[in-house]
Order: C-alpha cells, then structure tokens, then sequence
C-alpha cells in the first residue's frame, strides 16, 4: 500500500499488518488509519513500554545466561543482533460464565474396625479407627464474572508464546491513543476474531476447571463435569508492549528468539541443548558408576 | 472530553467519569465515537505545543515530543481518593453530648465506683465527621456446602443452590479514628436520607477525610459484600443446622455507592488520673458508647463476701 509521508511528501510503503510506519527520508513516524473491518477493529486499549531498550537486553541476557548451564558455550557471549519494540495485538475478553455441574462428593467418617492379630504366640481381637469415604452426588450452578482473559491476535506471536511474558499489569491500562505508538512498531490484528473468542472460551474453560474444583465441598470430589455457557461477551482489541530480540552465538546456527514483555520485564526465550555437553555429563555419570561398582566388588 | 454511560452496560454497577473498565465485571465503557476513516491515510501526531511529530517515549511513559519536550496526556485509569459528598448533620448539641455523657456515667452498675457520675472531669468534647462508604448491590450468589441435613454415615451431606439477594443502604466505615465496633453500633442509627451536601454542625467540627484510593475503597467495598452475601447464605439458605466449607461464586450487580461523612462526638473523661474515651452518636444522644472505671475496692468486698459465705455453707455441712 502506498500512502505519503505527511511530513515530507515521500511515498511511504507500509506493509499490510502494520499500523506503524517511520519516513525513509524523514524518520517522520507515522500512523496509519485504515477502515475497520470485523477481524481489525481499531484498538481500545494500549499498554504503553515501561521497559527501555537498554534494560530489555540486559533481562534478556542474564536469563540466557542463568539457564546456559546445558546450552553451548557460545551462548555465554551471544550478542544482540537486533531489538524491536512491538505492540502486539491481543483480545480482551472479558464474560459472566454461567456452569451447570455435577460430581460425586467424598464426605469421611471414621468407624470402628475389628481385626486379628498374633501377640505373643497367641491370637488375640483387637480394634482400630478407619476413615471411610462415603460418596454422594451433586448437582449446581456456579457463574461469575471472568474479567481478564487475554489472547493473541497476531499470526506473529503464537498464544502459547504471549503466555510465556503474560501476566500484564492491567491497571496500567490506558485508552488506546495514536501517540501512544507513534514512533514504534504496531501491528494490526492478523488472526480472525472467530479463532480468537474460541481461544479466549477455552482458555476460561480451563480456568473453571480449577474455579469448580476449588468450589466443591467435602473432604474430597471426583468425576466432576461441567458444561458452560457464556453470557454478556466482550472482545476488543488490546496492544501489548513486547520487546523481541534476536541473539547471536554462533554464526552458523539461527540466532535465538527471547520476547520480553515490556511492560514487567519477564523474559520467555529456549536455550539451546549442547549435545556434546550432555554426553559427556552422561559418560561421565557412567564412569563414576562403573568405578563404584568394581571397587565394591573387588572387596 | 469522551461520554461515558452513567451505568456498566453488562451489570448496571455506576461508572465514574474516567473508567475504562467496570469495577464489577470488567466491561470496556463505551468511549467517544471517533471520525470513521473511509480511506486509508498516514496521519503524523503533531505536539500540540510547538506542531513537531511526536513520538511515545519509554523513558517518559508517554508520547513526548523530542523538540520542546511537552509530554501529550493519554487517558489512563485514574485512582483518586474521593472524599465524602453526602454529609449526615448533626442533631445533637455539644451540650446535649455533654449530658448524654453524664447519664451514661449515671447510670453505673454495682462494680462501677459510686462517685463515677460526680467526680469525672470532661477532658474534651470533638464533634467529628467519620468517613464511610454507603452502597446498594445485588448479588446472584451460587454456592455449595456441607451440612448435617441429610446425612447418612459421615456426619455430613454436601448441597448446593442459588440464590439472589439485594443490599440496601449497606455502611462500611472508612475510618482510622473510630474502631470497627464502634462504627459497627453507630452505622444503624444514622437517618442518612437528611444528608446535605454540605457539612451542618457545631463550629470546629473536623471532617476526617477518606485515605483510601478509588480502587482500594471498590476492594474493600467488594470485600464487604461477599463476606454479607456469606453471611446470609449461611443464615437462611442452608439445611440443617450446621455446616462447613460454605463456597460462595458471587456475581454483583447495580453496585452504586455513595461517599458519606458521619457525625459523632468524640468525648474524653478524667476519673482518678485516668482518661477514658467515649463516642455520643452525631444523631441520636441516647447512643453511647465508652468505657468505664470499675471499682475495685467494690469487687474485692464482693469475692470476700462471697468467700465468707462459701467458708460458712462448708463449716455447716461439716458439722451436720
Ligand atoms: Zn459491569
Ligand atoms: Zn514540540
């Protein structure tokens, strides 16, 4: 798409999933306006960076180190070979989750038991205190409201990946705001909002299973079965400030991939596995095995 | 300046001018529509002090321009500490508190020395304003429990229900000058429909002023209903009559609350070298509430009377 620079006329070439765009003449940052769709509404809300870029990588680099224990040795003097600071955009969902349940409830009592048993050459009766359970049905209903559940709306940042650097502070919400990404990268939601409010369902359906858990009685539960229906949804779009580096340690492998969310500072990145490393750990391990073994049978 | 619904769209709870969110169930308030954009455009954000581009700066926290350095505002959730709009008069005079101190003294008890009325000296006499939150809500609450009803070999049953109820005219205190007691046996007497806007009462009055952010009052608000809500489910829904891990899942609705200011006379006696405090309601002088001196020369002929009395009934059964 070819828009203009507003500030020197130049033709700006910015990329479709981009809401962003900085002059190549200029270094005028622009922000792109485009007609909302279905899947790319404009967004509601940004977290702005807190993080700077000089403290990103610092985060970054004593995580890789502190896990680089395994990794290749390389690794302990990767360098920073580029740094981006992304607001990625995500879905705020938020619902009143209304469950139907059922389960069996394990209620204890003790009772007295007797039994038989040998003393002395002699059989004798004797009685102890056993716990039972005794299991009885339930059924109810359990709603509330589910506030914050966050997923991602870029092909970019697979949602496994955003819940690596999640949580985000929510209370630092701001109203989203044009300025609020002028001079930064900003992409426009790539994944369709039908595949997203699945994801957000789910991910409240796991979240219940730990809410209904917690929410029965007794002294213990099993077959606990529920079945949800979402009342009064909302989804709107959500930028989050994430900061992604790339660090490189060897110059024949890619370099590694560490996201830090640029909000808190929490670091998401895989260390690499040295296989020399390991095998020499396990013939190692091997060979105080074996010595230990022959001194013992050699006694 | 955007338009905000007075009300949340999902659970009807009342919205402040600058949420963002519902406190209650996290709804996205409705913001300002924006000029719809039927084609796109590149646009640059101009500092509105000197026209140059702006940019948002980590450093800052927000879009700063790099040239004159002026931050540019974003709409943020706001924390404020509200103070109290609704002030409850007095109706009661100093004078009155000062008679009302002397009836609760009056009115003794046997353990209480009998000079207590006569020789008490007032220390001081404040009229205050005490701060608290007054709420309505209604709350859909889903719970279970066990209870002893039906209960076959453990001594316990599990049970589950629904149930909805409506708060009105709910108080919780704010204060730090009060205890939760004496909030706790002032809030009912309280006829809060005479609020004024302004405070009403004797001269030096002081108001004691909310200390707690808009979001830690929701919190503490929150807090209150669902301990209500637990309150009353245990009351009246359970079978049986007893229970244990009562579970409540509560979903609030219409919570609107308003902030009040509260009068009460704060009062201090002398009674042999010692001070004793005690609080007249603001409304109503017959509350009273306070400590008093006990006499102990009083207690001990008491226990020795009694002792004597015990010695006596012994000696007889011994010698019958
Ligand atoms: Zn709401
Ligand atoms: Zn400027």
């Amino acid at each position: 798409m070819n828009l203009s620079c507003q500030s020197c006329g130049a033709q700006l070439v910015v990329a479709d999933t981009l809401r962003t765009a900085s002059c190549p003449y200029c270094a005028a940052p622009s922000v792109v306006e485009r007609p909302p769709s279905r899947d790319r509404p404009p967004p509601t809300f940004a977290l702005g960076f807190v993080q700077t870029p000089r403290k990103a990588q610092e985060l970054a680099r004593q995580n890789l180190l502190r896990r680089s224990f395994w990794a290749p040795s390389s690794v302990r003097n990767a360098s920073v070979e580029e740094l981006r600071g992304i607001y990625v955009p995500a879905w705020l969902y938020s619902a009143l989750a209304e469950s139907e349940f059922s389960a069996t409830i394990g209620e204890n009592y003790t009772e007295t038991e007797t039994y038989t048993t040998t003393e002395n050459g002699r059989t004798v009766t004797k009685t102890r205190q056993v716990t039972r359970t005794e299991w009885r049905p339930l059924e109810g209903r359990h709603a509330e409201y589910i506030p914050d559940v966050i997923v991602t709306a870029s092909s970019g940042l697979p949602n496994e990946e955003l819940e690596q650097v999640e949580p985000f502070d929510l209370r630092g919400l701001r109203r989203y705001d044009d300025a609020l990404v002028a001079g930064w990268i900003s992409e426009e939601p790539s994944l369709p909002q039908e595949q997203c409010l699945e994801q957000a369902r789910a991910e409240v359906q796991g979240l219940l299973k730990q809410r209904l858990a917690a929410f029965m009685p007794g002294d213990s539960h099993r077959n606990l079965s529920y079945s949800t229906r979402f009342h009064q949804e909302a989804l709107v779009v959500c930028l989050l400030p994430v900061w992604v580096l790339a660090l490189r340690h060897d110059p024949k492998a890619p370099p590694l991939r560490f996201l830090v969310n640029g909000q808190t500072g929490k670091v998401y990145g895989r260390v690499p596995v040295s296989w020399v490393k390991v095998s020499l750990a396990v013939l190692l391990a091997l060979l105080v095995v074996g010595a230990l073994f022959l001194l013992l049978k050699s006694r | 300046m955007p338009s905000v619904e007075p009300q949340c769209q999902r659970c009807h709870s009342r919205l402040e001018a600058e949420d963002l969110r519902c406190p209650v169930c996290a709804l996205p308030t409705p913001r300002a529509p924006r000029p719809s954009v039927d084609r796109e455009r590149a646009r640059l954000i101009r500092c509105n002090n000197c026209g140059a581009a702006i940019a948002y700066s980590v450093e800052a926290q927000a879009p700063k321009c790099a040239y004159c350095a002026s931050e540019m505002h974003t709409e943020t959730q706001e924390d404020p500490i509200d103070q109290a709009e609704h002030f409850v008069p007095f109706e009661v005079s100093p004078e009155q508190a000062h008679e009302a101190l002397a009836a609760f003294l009056g009115k003794g008890g046997f353990f209480r020395p009998s000079d207590l009325a006569s020789r008490a000296a007032l220390d001081s006499l404040k009229p205050m304003w005490w701060p608290g939150w007054e709420f309505d809500a209604k709350v859909e609450a889903t719970w279970t429990a066990d209870t002893d009803a039906g209960s076959h070999r453990s001594d316990w049953a599990p049970h589950a229900g629904a149930s909805q109820f409506v708060l009105h005219n709910i108080l919780v205190s704010a204060s730090r000058g009060l205890t939760l007691s004496e909030t706790q046996q002032l809030s009912p007497l309280y006829d809060v429909a005479k609020a004024k806007p302004e405070p009403v009462g004797p001269p030096g009055a002081q108001v004691e002023l909310f200390d707690v952010t808009r979001s830690g009052a929701r919190r503490q608000i929150l807090a209150a209903v669902e301990s209500m809500a637990r309150e009353q489910i245990a009351r009246t829904e359970l079978p049986g009559r007893r229970h244990r891990n009562l579970r409540v899942a509560a979903a609030l609705s219409g919570l609107d609350t308003s902030h009040y200011a509260l009068p009460a006379y704060v009062l201090a006696y002398r009674f042999k070298k010692k001070l004793y405090r005690v609080v007249v309601h603001g409304q109503r002088m017959d509350c009273v509430l306070g400590e008093k001196p006990v006499s102990w020369g009083k207690i001990v002929v008491t226990a020795l009377v009694a002792l004597a009395l015990l010695v006596i009934v012994f000696m007889l059964i011994q010698a019958s």
